[in-house]
């Protein structure tokens, strides 16, 4: 759950907020990445990644509880909402958390106002981890296989020795 | 509405404007592909081609945004 944010309300009311909030998720979910300011970049990322975990669940109940936050009245927002559930959940359902990557670009030029690009991270989990859960796998299937492979070894060796003694015996 | 009842002095002004002090950023410095670069910190910067035209902007590697 977010935390709710202290000081005055981003465009004058809570409703405004509200709005702006909806607005910004959706055009975040639409073009995956979009530039902002900063101050709105940090409001957006706990309440996008909020509805990112209701993609997830996935069920009847997230989707309505989305489309009661940020589609109204609007179709095409009900499309985003759409695409939210069919493309971006399933590709976050192995990333636990942080599916907003937020980096700043520098300041505006006009009033100045530090700007940020703030993203959907949608590349696999790391690389690293990915390594973790292959080399376990592979663990677990070798020590499944070993019992097998150490017998299959000691049938060869014993065939190696029956081979070196008639050898032996050739050159005697 | 409120109305300066006096004329502000030259010195008054100009001691009041003397407090206004630009400060320098703080740049880390870049070492890339034996380039020496400059760039302020946590924060993307513009890449640019060999003749020096800006192409995008990159943050640790990764394209962040179009110019």
């Amino acid at each position: 759950m977010p935390t709710p944010t202290k000081g005055p309300r981003l465009g004058g009311g809570p409703s405004h907020q509200r709005h702006m909030l909806a607005n910004l998720s959706v055009s975040l979910f639409e073009h995956k990445s979009i530039k902002t300011t900063v101050t709105k970049a940090k409001r957006l990322q706990p309440y996008a990644e909020r509805l990112v975990n209701f993609a997830k669940q996935g069920d009847l109940t997230a989707r309505r509880k989305v489309q009661g936050l940020i589609a109204g009245n609007s179709r095409t927002n009900k499309s985003v909402v759409h695409e939210l559930f069919t493309v971006i959940g399933p590709a976050m359902a192995n990333r636990e958390g942080g599916y907003t990557r937020i980096t700043k670009i520098g300041n505006r030029s006009g009033d100045n106002a530090p700007m940020a690009v703030i993203e959907l991270v949608m590349e696999p989990v790391s690389p690293k981890q990915a390594v973790v859960s292959e080399a376990e796998g592979v663990a677990g299937h070798a020590a499944d296989e070993a019992p097998a492979e150490t017998a299959e070894e000691t049938v060869e060796t014993e065939e190696v020795t029956e081979s070196a003694e008639k050898t032996e015996e050739d050159d005697k | 509405m409120a109305v300066p009842k006096r004329k502000m002095s030259r010195s008054n002004t100009r001691s009041r404007r003397a407090q206004w002090k630009a400060s320098a950023p703080k740049l880390v410095k870049v070492v890339e592909n034996g380039k020496v670069d400059y760039r302020l910190p946590h924060q993307a910067h513009v890449v640019s081609d060999s003749a020096g035209t800006p192409l995008f902007m990159e943050y640790k590697g990764r394209k962040v945004a179009d110019i």
